[in-house]
């Protein structure tokens, strides 16, 4: 096989889905997004009323500072958990098989529905749940704490128990690919295990880092019903707001919407990709 | 090691030499850990245990008698909970998963394959691959629920019907794909390509070279890959939610029930869910633990 | 499930007594049997002459393979219907259910994917600006004449029905089999069949708020701070919303179903006021979160729907549904809706007539039952009379007090015997209604402000 075509072909069945589900709907969208509407019709025009409506309000500004407040917390938040997680697993567990069995440990509770897991929340939050019910046993508080549930801490605690699992795994991969030679050296050289966490593990780590992060802000800032269920509809998202208007056809301000905050996202992962270009991993110089 | 690092005032006024003894003790005594064992032990534990811990209130409140709520105090105990999953009393669950199931399988496998062979084609920075690069990206911070609605309306103007296999299939790799197609970029940057050379000059073909080099070593991830695809397939809801054509994944089947019945059904799944799942691990684990011993012997598992 | 009842035949005009006898084995009741064979010999020999008429065998064997497919919201999209539908009618009828939002979303941008779509009231309003529906034929529905005049004529009880928002009636009638637009007044075309409706209004914990409830301005009354909770959709949230506050003489609403922007701005200050005071616990936006706030003690008083309020009851804790009929000064009322199914455009030939048969069946009884232990109303009393018992009928429609303990769907006991149905019978409730739900003329202003809300 000619070395011209082979990586087409390879990369032919990706880019087969990416046209036909990602491209072409997006294209649609795109053209939605300068309709007009009027009540509850769309009107095919050419106008940025939609946008020019969008980018000037402050309701905008708000939900995408919510969103984004949630997305940093969630990201601080798994990626400790995260990198502790997948750092124990990998250099602390000697055995292989209970390493890997630890690890299916943490994904089982993943093939149960997300929607299930979400609402599962509800007794261990709630007035009369587990851990009211444990802190009033034990004398610590007087009152049930009714800020447990329905505010913006049980919307991040969903999202952390919800997605976490999207940072361990990346972060576990590049973990295990990190030659162990390195920490004698390292403890050679004089290095402390702090030091060696710090200088050794860290940078080599850098690449699942990054892609956890990806994925986990990706997935925050794109959720619309752990925000919805989880505030109490306390609180509104960007892609709630897109929700509720194509629930009365608003296509065209939900379709703006989309297309703005799919832009922000793309920026935002193509700065992150800078400071690990994963794609200059790729390249090897013969 | 603990006694060794009590002598702390002379590791800290010395560190050569304490250091030496450090090393000369880590070789002598492997059995013992660290004290960064026990605390990471402890927070992997406490991690645990927060994912667990709302499943546990689930499987308690699933074992509840017919006055069954959603949270606590618990009403009664029965199985009434998995009698009425099991007759598809409520809502259509048990259909929803004989559907969900081998549909997040298919993912699963259509997600490895075409981001191992993407990562393979992307090595050579072929011209127009960072456009494509970006098309990934692009594809996986579309919002799900809108990218769904397009889809649907995209087969219904070209006259296609949405159904499993076509819209949703389609739907759900555009999400799969992005997770799939990035991690093998990390699997694959670590990956030499000396011993792709090292085979082809041992007379490898291609194809030996791909089942018996590169796949092998590119395991794990292409496990975290698989692992991706399908809970990222069986949990999709936003961009399903159009294309799923006349029946509803599980997670949609869930979502709309909850807008007529609240039902500790849903518990009972979980609690099913999550049996099956150990039991599978066990077997899983169990089978591959019986055929290295008796491949290698006992000591091949240390 | 109430299992004696689920296996009677439901056939409306074509059941003769060979369709009675054969389908209902289970009864335990000799006289229940005889009772609704005679119901199903009497409606079959008053409708023999109704124009599609057939055998039972030879309309079974000429529809087998043809699917239709049903698609709405789960309260009104009931799977037990659809496998009562399949059973009786000799074809099948698949059931899918989406909230609300993904259903008008799947009907307009994949119309062919859907045989009988089940909409709102002001849905349908929509899918008819955008020519989604055909007609339905009046004179092809054997029960049109038991349809409430609440639907058909807009009269009701000698009162003129609300017409803030958007009532049933105003959106029933079209010009012809095309259904080009809607038309005002009583016409031989019809764009949908009204299937399911009630008049909502507050649910609450009579243990915990200690007193009566016949007032909306209690829903914010400051004595709940931190214990209320209002409805999570936007076009119906801020009727609850604007009910509330003109009880509690804050303004007088021109229109509740279609606001100015002045009056929208003031309703949502008045909300975004009261979230920043805390009053508001959570705002719910599935029927499982409303039963689950009220049950766990969280909340005292919400926006509820009926079946949300059956549902606390069955678990064994006192809720009510708050009787809020319209007061001398004109104030209070129910907030009405009204489900009801569509034919899309698409439906001809063998499909099309299988769907005016389960359109018949729906009508004919089954539905009307099964949904009225929820708390819901078949907009034909008549037939769904004859399939339940006649303590459940006053119960549930006459509002009398209960003669035997009353049960809800599941066999649960939701009543005593003496209780009286929150708000009394249809009647009472629906001469009551204040406004409909509806979507209104700024509703692109008012979703935007109704996320302030949210957001604030």
């Amino acid at each position: 096989m000619s070395l011209r075509i082979k990586p087409y072909l390879q990369l032919a069945p990706l880019i087969l889905v990416l046209l036909l589900f990602v491209a072409a709907p997006l294209v649609f969208v795109v053209i939605v997004s300068f309709f007009r509407s009027d009540g509850f019709d769309t009107i095919p025009a050419f106008s940025f009323e939609n946008y020019a409506a969008l980018l000037s309000s402050s309701l905008t500004l708000s939900l995408y500072g919510k969103m984004i407040k949630y997305a940093l917390m969630t990201w601080v938040a798994s990626l400790l958990i995260g990198f502790f997680v997948a750092y124990f697993l990998v250099f602390h567990v000697r055995n292989k098989v209970v390493a890997i069995g630890l690890f299916l440990v943490c994904t089982v509770p993943f093939w149960t529905s997300n929607v299930i897991r979400m609402i599962s929340w509800m007794p261990v939050l709630a007035e009369q749940g587990v851990i009211n019910s444990a802190l009033l046993k034990l004398g610590l508080i007087d009152a049930p704490l009714r800020m447990l549930l329905f505010s913006d801490l049980s919307v991040v605690v969903a999202y952390v128990h919800l997605f976490t699992i999207f940072m361990i795994v990346p972060i576990f991969n590049s973990m295990s690919r990190i030659d162990r030679k390195l920490f004698e050296a390292a403890l050679d050289a004089g290095a402390s295990r702090f030091d060696t966490l710090r200088l050794v593990v860290l940078p080599l780590a850098k690449s699942g880092i990054v892609m956890g992060s990806i994925f986990v802000i990706t997935l925050v800032m794109g959720d619309f019903y752990v925000v919805k269920v989880m505030s109490g509809g306390g609180s509104a998202s960007v892609v709630s707001a897109m929700y509720d208007n194509v629930s009365t056809l608003l296509f065209p301000p939900a379709a703006a919407s989309a297309v703005v905050l799919l832009l922000i996202l793309t920026v935002l992962i193509a700065i992150l990709t800078r400071f690990v270009d994963v794609r200059q991993e790729l390249v090897r110089q013969r | 090691m603990a006694h060794l690092t009590s002598s702390a005032p002379s590791a800290i006024a010395s560190p050569r030499p304490a250091q030496a003894q450090v090393r000369a003790q880590v070789r002598a005594d492997k059995d013992s850990r660290p004290w960064t064992f026990y605390v990471l032990a402890l927070f992997f534990s406490s991690y645990v245990i927060f994912l667990y811990g709302p499943m546990m209130c689930m499987y308690v409140l699933s074992f509840q008698g017919e006055q069954g709520a959603l949270s606590f105090p618990m009403r009664g105990v029965s199985l009434h909970w998995f009698h009425q999953l099991w007759e598809g009393r409520s809502g259509d669950i048990a259909g929803a998963v004989q559907r969900s199931l081998p549909l997040a399988l298919i993912v699963m496998v259509i997600t490895v394959v075409f981001s191992v062979s993407s990562g393979l084609g992307f090595r050579y920075r072929a011209r127009g691959s960072n456009a494509i690069f970006y098309a990934v990206i692009i594809s996986l911070t579309a919002p799900g629920y809108i990218l769904g609605i397009g889809i649907g309306l995209m087969f219904s103007l070209f006259g296609w019907s949405t159904s499993w296999y076509t819209s949703a299939l389609g739907a759900q790799l555009s999400w799969t794909l992005p997770f799939g197609v990035l991690i093998s970029f990390a699997v694959f940057g670590r990956f030499d390509a000396a011993y792709e050379e090292a085979a082809r000059d041992l007379g490898a073909s291609p194809a030996q070279t791909l089942r018996l080099v590169v796949l092998p070593i590119l395991a794990p991830g292409i496990i975290a890959i698989a692992l991706f695809g399908f809970t990222l397939s069986y949990d999709e809801f936003a961009r399903t939610l159009q294309t799923t054509g006349p029946s509803n994944t599980v997670p949609i089947e869930i979502w709309s029930m909850t807008q007529n019945v609240t039902s500790p059904t849903i518990y009972a799944l979980g609690t099913v869910t999550t049996g099956l799942s150990f039991l599978l691990i066990g077997v899983a684990i169990t089978a591959v633990v019986l055929i290295q011993r008796r491949r290698f012997g006992a000591a091949a598992l240390r | 499930m109430n299992d004696e009842i689920n296996t009677t035949a439901g056939h409306g005009a074509t059941a003769s007594t060979t369709g009675a006898a054969e389908t209902a084995p289970n009864l335990p009741d000799g006289g229940r049997r005889g009772l609704l064979k005679a119901a199903a010999a009497t409606v079959g020999g008053v409708l023999a002459g109704a124009p599609i008429t057939g055998f039972p065998q030879i309309m079974k064997r000429d529809f087998q393979g043809i699917t239709l497919r049903h698609v709405g919201v789960s309260y009104a999209v009931q799977r037990e219907i659809g496998e009562q539908a399949s059973k009786d009618l000799g074809f099948k009828v698949e059931m899918q259910n989406l909230d609300t939002s993904a259903s008008i979303t799947r009907f307009v941008t994949q119309p062919n994917s859907v045989d009988i779509a089940d909409m709102e009231g002001w849905q349908v309003k929509v899918a008819m600006a955008r020519g989604l529906l055909q007609g339905i034929d009046s004179k092809k529905i054997k029960e049109f004449d038991g349809i409430l005049p609440i639907f058909t004529t807009g009269v009701y009880e000698g009162r003129k029905i609300s017409r803030q928002g958007i009532s049933p009636y105003e959106v029933m009638y079209t010009d012809g089999a095309e259904a080009k637009k809607i038309v005002e007044g009583q016409q031989q075309w019809l764009t949908f069949l009204p299937q399911v409706f009630n008049a909502d209004s507050l649910g609450y914990r009579p243990d915990k708020v200690g007193r009566e409830v016949t007032e909306w301005k209690d829903l914010i009354d400051p004595k709940f701070a931190g214990r209320a909770a209002i409805l999570d959709i936007p076009n119906i949230g801020i009727m609850d919303a604007a009910q509330a506050l003109e009880s509690r003489g804050d303004l007088v609403y021109g229109n509740k179903g279609n606001m100015t922007r002045k009056e929208i701005d003031t309703t949502i200050n008045a909300l975004i006021d009261l979230k920043k005071k805390g009053h508001f616990r959570a705002s719910w936006s599935t029927f499982e979160q409303s039963v689950e706030l009220m049950a766990s003690g969280e909340v005292f008083i919400q926006s509820m729907w009926s079946p949300a309020v059956t549902a606390v009851l069955e678990k064994g804790i006192p809720c009510i549904y708050a009787p809020v009929g319209i007061k001398p000064n004109g104030k209070e009322g129910y907030r009405g809706w009204c489900n009801g199914m569509s034919l899309m455009k698409h439906l001809n030939g063998k499909k099309l007539e299988a769907a005016y048969e389960y359109l018949n069946w729906y009508y004919s009884g089954w539905q009307g039952a099964y949904v009225a232990r929820h708390g819901y109303y078949s907009p034909v009393p008549r037939t769904a009379k004859s399939q339940m018992t006649a303590a459940e009928f006053d119960y549930w429609y006459l509002g009398k007090p209960a003669a035997e303990i009353i049960k809800s769907d599941h066999g649960q006991p939701i009543a005593k015997v003496g209780n009286v149905r929150d708000g009394g019978s249809l009647a009472q409730r629906f001469s009551n209604i204040a406004c409909w739900n509806t979507v209104m003329d700024e509703n692109q202003y008012m979703v935007q402000r109704w996320n302030e809300f949210k957001a604030a």
